[in-house]
C-alpha cells in the first residue's frame, strides 16, 4: 500500500486544481446565463468554424 | 384590469417616434454621469473606451441574444458586446472615438428589437458579484467536504492495529490541508459575523456556530500534529466540514431571495420614462433624461408612454391608466387642468402636462417607498428555526464548558473529548433542519396545485392567519371580456328600433372608439352589420360616441347620465354598462357588462369561514359596488374607496388587535398593503411586480387554493412541532450520554446524523397525506 504515499498528495493536488478551474469558469461568467447555451444548437449558423459556414 | 394588462405587456412600450431619433441622441450621448448607464476605462495604449449597459426588448427566444450580439459587432467601434436573453440586459464595450451610443441603439433597432440605457446596472453588478462570491465559498465548502470525508473515513473506520501511523498520519494531513480553505475561506463570513457580534455584546447566531467551528478545528489540529497532546488523538474534520457547507448552502438560498425582491423593486422603477420630450420656451421639443426634468417644467406626452411627473394637464385631452397606482381598474378621463400621476400611462392623444411634482415627491415614488418600508418591517426569514436554535445553542455551549471544566478535575485527558462530544452531538442540525424541510415539502405539495409558495417561512404564516382581506377588483371579479347583456327600454319600440337595429348602430359607435368596454361592445356584436347611416361620428373621451346620421341627428353611446343628455344619473353599484341614447336623450338600450366572480371565490370564502377565519373586503373600488358584492358573498365586513395608504392602514389596525392577516390582491396598488400583511397572496395574473412580492402566487387563479393552502400549512406547522420534539427529546437523552461520558464522538456524530434524516423523513409526509 506504499503507493497511498503518492496518491493521496496527488489528490490533495487535483481537489485545488478543479476548485482552480471552477473559479476561472465562474469568473469567466460561464454560469451568468445558463439558458442561452441550451438554445445555442438551435442558432442558424450555429457557432461552427467560420470556414465551415456557407458563403 | 384588461386595459391595465396591456398596458404593462412588454411590447407595449411604444417605438420612439421617427422624429424623436435625433432629439434621444442628445440624452443618451450626454456625457454626464448621473445618467449611470455608462462608465469608462481605460483600455490599452491610452485609449478610452465606454462600458455601457441597456435594457432590450423584444426578445422572444435565446437566440435572440445572438443576433443582438452579431448586429453590434458588426458596428465600428464595438470592442464588445455581449447580450442576455434571461435578464434582458446587453452591455457593449465601445470606443468613443469611433461611435456613439445612440447610434448603436439604432444598430439594435434596424436588427428588429428596442434598446434603452439601463440606468440601474451598477447596482445590479453588485448583486451579481455577491451572488458570485456565496457560490464560491460554497462550492469550495462543499468540494473539500467530499474529500475530506473520504481521507477520515479510513481513520474512523478502521479497525485498531491494522492502519498504520505513517497512513494515518498523512490521512489526516490531507485532511487538514482541505479544511484549511473551508475554514479560512468559506466560514471567514461567519467567523468574522461571530467576532463582529461578540464586540458589540450582541449574542447572533453566528457565536455559537463560530465557537463550534473554532474549537472542532482546534481539536482536530491537535490530533494530527500531536495525537498524544492536550487535545486528544480524535479528529473532526467531516463534521466541521459538513457542518459549513449545510451553513453556507442555505445562506446561498437565502442571499437569492433577497436579490430577486430588489430585482422586482428595480422592475418597478423603470416604469418611469427613459427620456422626456420637455417644451421649451421657444415651442420646440427637446429630449432629456429624467434627472434633468425640473419644477415647473412643461412635457409633451405622447399616447402609450409614462407620465413622468405629477401634475396639471395644460393642453389637449385624453385618458390615463392609474389602475397600477389607484386601483382604479378603468381609464380615468383626464382633460386640461385634471391632474396626471406619474407612473400612469397615457392611454390616449398626446396632452402636454406641467411637472409639478417630481422625483421623490410624486406619488409613484411614495407608492415604492411605501413598499420598501412594508418590506423591510416584515419579520426575518425563518425565524422558526432561529427563535428554537438560538437559546438552544446558548444551553449547549454552556453544557460544554461545565462539562470540560468539571471532567478536567475527574479526568483531565478526556475534558477536549467529552466538551467536543457534546458539542457534535447537539450540532443543531436536526433542529435547524426541523422547520425547513417540513416547509420545503409543503410548498412542493402546494406547488403540484398551482400554488406557489415564494417564502418559506410564509407557510407558517399561513398556518396562523384568522383574517382573509380581499381586494375586489381583479381578485375576486374579473371586469368585462365577457359578452355584454343587451336590455332593450321601452323607448326601443316607440322609436321602431328591434334588436338587430340596435346592435348594428352600436357596432358602427363602438368600433370608432379604443374604449375596453367599446372594444368589447365591438367584438361582440360579429355577425350584425355595421350601421351605415352615420356620416360622422366623433368620440367624447370619458364620457362616449356620438354619431350624426344623414339628418344631423346626434346618438350618443356611453354613460347613462351622458346618453340621456343628463336625464339620467348613474347607478354605481350597477357595474360596468353602456347605454345608447336617441337624438332625443332617451335612453333606448343599456349593455351590461357583468363583472364575473373568479373561479372558487364562493368555495373558498365558505370554506375559510367555516375554519373560523374572518373574510373581508378591501376595495379601492366603490364602496357601492364593493357593499353590493359583500351582500352577494354573505360578507359582513367590507370597505370601499380604500386609497393603497388607508388599507395599510386598515391591515395594521387589525394586526394591533392581535389578528394574523393574509392579503388577497393583483394590482401595484395592493403591493404596500401586501408586504405589510402577514401572508400575501397574489393572482397569478397579477402585475409582474405584485407577483414577485407576494408571498403566494396563485397560478391555479382559483381562490379555493386559499383555504386549500391554509389546510396544508397547518399540516405542515404540525409536522414541524413534530420534528421540533423529536430533535428536543433526542438532544435531552443524548446530551446527559455526553455528560456522563458514555458517547464517543464517531457515536455522537452518527446519532446527530440519524437525528436529521428522522426529520427529514418525517417531513416528507405532508406531501403524502394531501394526495
Amino acid at each position: 500500500m506504499d503507493v497511498l504515499f503518492l496518491l493521496v498528495p496527488l489528490s490533495v493536488v487535483v481537489v485545488f486544481a478543479l476548485m482552480a478551474v471552477f473559479a476561472w469558469a465562474l469568473d469567466a461568467d460561464q454560469f451568468d446565463d445558463l439558458q442561452r447555451e441550451g438554445a445555442r444548437i438551435l442558432d442558424d449558423d450555429g457557432d461552427l468554424d467560420g470556414d465551415q459556414r456557407s458563403p | 384590469m384588461t386595459a391595465a394588462r396591456l398596458a404593462i405587456a412588454p411590447g407595449a412600450r411604444p417605438a420612439p417616434a421617427p422624429e424623436a431619433d435625433d432629439r434621444e441622441a442628445a440624452w443618451v450621448d450626454d456625457p454626464d454621469p448621473a445618467g449611470g448607464f455608462t462608465t469608462w476605462e481605460d483600455a490599452a495604449e491610452g485609449a478610452r473606451v465606454g462600458r455601457s449597459h441597456v435594457r432590450l426588448a423584444g426578445l422572444w427566444c435565446a437566440g435572440c441574444a445572438g443576433t443582438i450580439e452579431d448586429a453590434l459587432r458588426s458596428e465600428p467601434g464595438v470592442v464588445d458586446a455581449s447580450a442576455s436573453y434571461a435578464t434582458g440586459r446587453a452591455t457593449i464595450v465601445w470606443d468613443p472615438a469611433r461611435t456613439r451610443l445612440s447610434s448603436l441603439l439604432a444598430a439594435v433597432r434596424r436588427a428588429g428589437y428596442d434598446a434603452a440605457p439601463d440606468a440601474a446596472a451598477s447596482a445590479r453588478a453588485l448583486r451579481r458579484s455577491e451572488d458570485r462570491k456565496a457560490l464560491w465559498r460554497l462550492f469550495v465548502a462543499a468540494f473539500c467536504m467530499m474529500q475530506v470525508m473520504m481521507y477520515q473515513a479510513p481513520v474512523s473506520f478502521a479497525a485498531p492495529g491494522t492502519l498504520s501511523d505513517d497512513l494515518r498520519t498523512l490521512l489526516l494531513w490531507a485532511a487538514w490541508l482541505l479544511s484549511l480553505p473551508v475554514v479560512l475561506f468559506s466560514a471567514a463570513p461567519i467567523l468574522r459575523d461571530a467576532w463582529n457580534g461578540v464586540r458589540l455584546r450582541r449574542i447572533g447566531m453566528d457565536v455559537p456556530v463560530a465557537i463550534g467551528i473554532a474549537l472542532t478545528f482546534v481539536v482536530s489540529s491537535g490530533a494530527t500534529f500531536a495525537p498524544h497532546g492536550v487535545f486528544g488523538s480524535e479528529p473532526y474534520f467531516d463534521s466541521l466540514t459538513m457542518f459549513v457547507t449545510f451553513l453556507l448552502a442555505g445562506r446561498a438560498l437565502a442571499l437569492r431571495m433577497r436579490h430577486r425582491v430588489a430585482d422586482a423593486l428595480e422592475g418597478a422603477l423603470t416604469r418611469l420614462p427613459a427620456a422626456i420630450r420637455r417644451i421649451e420656451s421657444d415651442g420646440t421639443t427637446t429630449m432629456i433624461a429624467p434627472h434633468r426634468l425640473q419644477r415647473g417644467d412643461r412635457v409633451r406626452v405622447l399616447a402609450g408612454e409614462a407620465f413622468p411627473a405629477d401634475g396639471p394637464i395644460v393642453a389637449g385631452e385624453t385618458e390615463a391608466d392609474e389602475a397600477l397606482l389607484t386601483g382604479e381598474s378603468r381609464p380615468v378621463a383626464k382633460r386640461a387642468g385634471d391632474e396626471a400621476i406619474a407612473g400612469s400611462i397615457n392611454l390616449r392623444g398626446a396632452v402636454v402636462q406641467r411637472a409639478e411634482r417630481i422625483g421623490g415627491d410624486t406619488r409613484y415614488e411614495a407608492i415604492v417607498a411605501l413598499m420598501r418600508a412594508a418590506l423591510t418591517s416584515r419579520p426575518p426569514l425563518l425565524r422558526a428555526a432561529d427563535r428554537v436554535a438560538a437559546p438552544f445553542l446558548w444551553c449547549v455551549l454552556v453544557l460544554a464548558a461545565i462539562a470540560g471544566v468539571a471532567w478536567s478535575w475527574l479526568d483531565p485527558s478526556r475534558a477536549v473529548w467529552v466538551a467536543v462530544s457534546i458539542l457534535v452531538v447537539t450540532c443543531p442540525c436536526a433542529l435547524s433542519l426541523a422547520a425547513p424541510s417540513a416547509l420545503l415539502a409543503a410548498a412542493g405539495a402546494l406547488a403540484r396545485r398551482g400554488v406557489l409558495v415564494q417564502r418559506l417561512d410564509a407557510i407558517e404564516a399561513i398556518a396562523s392567519i384568522d383574517t382573509v382581506c380581499f381586494d375586489k377588483t381583479g381578485t375576486l371579479t374579473v371586469a368585462g371580456g365577457d359578452v355584454p347583456r343587451l336590455e332593450l327600454q321601452p323607448a326601443a319600440d316607440a322609436l321602431g328600433l328591434d334588436e338587430t337595429a340596435v346592435r348594428a348602430r352600436v357596432a358602427a359607435l363602438a368600433t370608432a372608439s379604443t374604449h375596453p368596454l367599446a372594444a368589447a361592445l365591438a367584438v361582440t356584436s360579429d355577425g350584425v352589420a355595421p350601421s351605415t347611416e352615420f356620416v360622422r361620428i366623433d368620440e367624447h373621451p370619458g364620457f362616449g360616441v356620438e354619431g350624426a346620421d344623414r339628418s344631423g341627428r346626434r346618438w350618443r353611446l356611453g354613460s347613462a347620465a351622458w346618453a340621456s343628455l343628463g336625464e339620467a344619473a348613474t347607478d354605481a353599484a350597477a357595474g360596468p354598462e353602456t347605454w345608447l341614447g336617441s337624438p332625443d336623450g332617451v335612453l333606448v338600450a343599456r349593455f351590461a357588462f357583468d363583472e364575473r366572480l373568479r373561479d372558487g371565490v364562493v368555495a373558498s370564502v365558505t370554506q375559510l369561514r367555516a375554519a373560523g377565519v374572518d373574510v373581508r373586503l378591501l376595495s379601492g373600488d366603490a364602496a357601492r359596488r364593493v357593499r353590493a358584492l359583500a351582500d352577494r358573498l354573505g360578507v359582513a365586513a367590507a370597505r370601499g374607496d380604500a386609497t393603497p395608504a388607508d388599507k395599510l392602514a386598515e391591515v395594521a389596525a387589525l394586526q394591533a388587535r392581535g389578528r394574523r392577516v393574509a392579503m388577497v390582491g393583483d394590482g401595484l396598488n395592493d403591493a404596500p398593503v401586501m408586504a405589510r400583511a402577514d401572508v400575501s397572496f397574489a393572482i397569478g395574473d397579477a402585475t409582474a411586480l405584485t407577483r414577485s412580492h407576494a408571498d403566494v402566487v396563485l397560478m391555479s387563479r382559483s381562490l379555493a387554493d386559499v383555504a386549500a393552502a391554509r389546510t396544508v400549512a397547518r399540516r405542515a406547522m404540525r409536522i414541524v412541532r413534530q420534528n421540533l420534539a423529536w430533535a428536543a427529546a433526542y438532544n435531552l437523552v443524548c446530551v446527559p450520554l455526553a455528560l456522563v461520558g458514555w458517547l464517543p464522538p464517531w457515536l455522537a456524530g452518527l446519532g446527530m446524523a440519524t437525528s436529521s434524516l428522522v426529520v427529514v423523513a418525517n417531513a416528507l409526509r405532508v406531501d403524502r397525506r394531501s394526495r
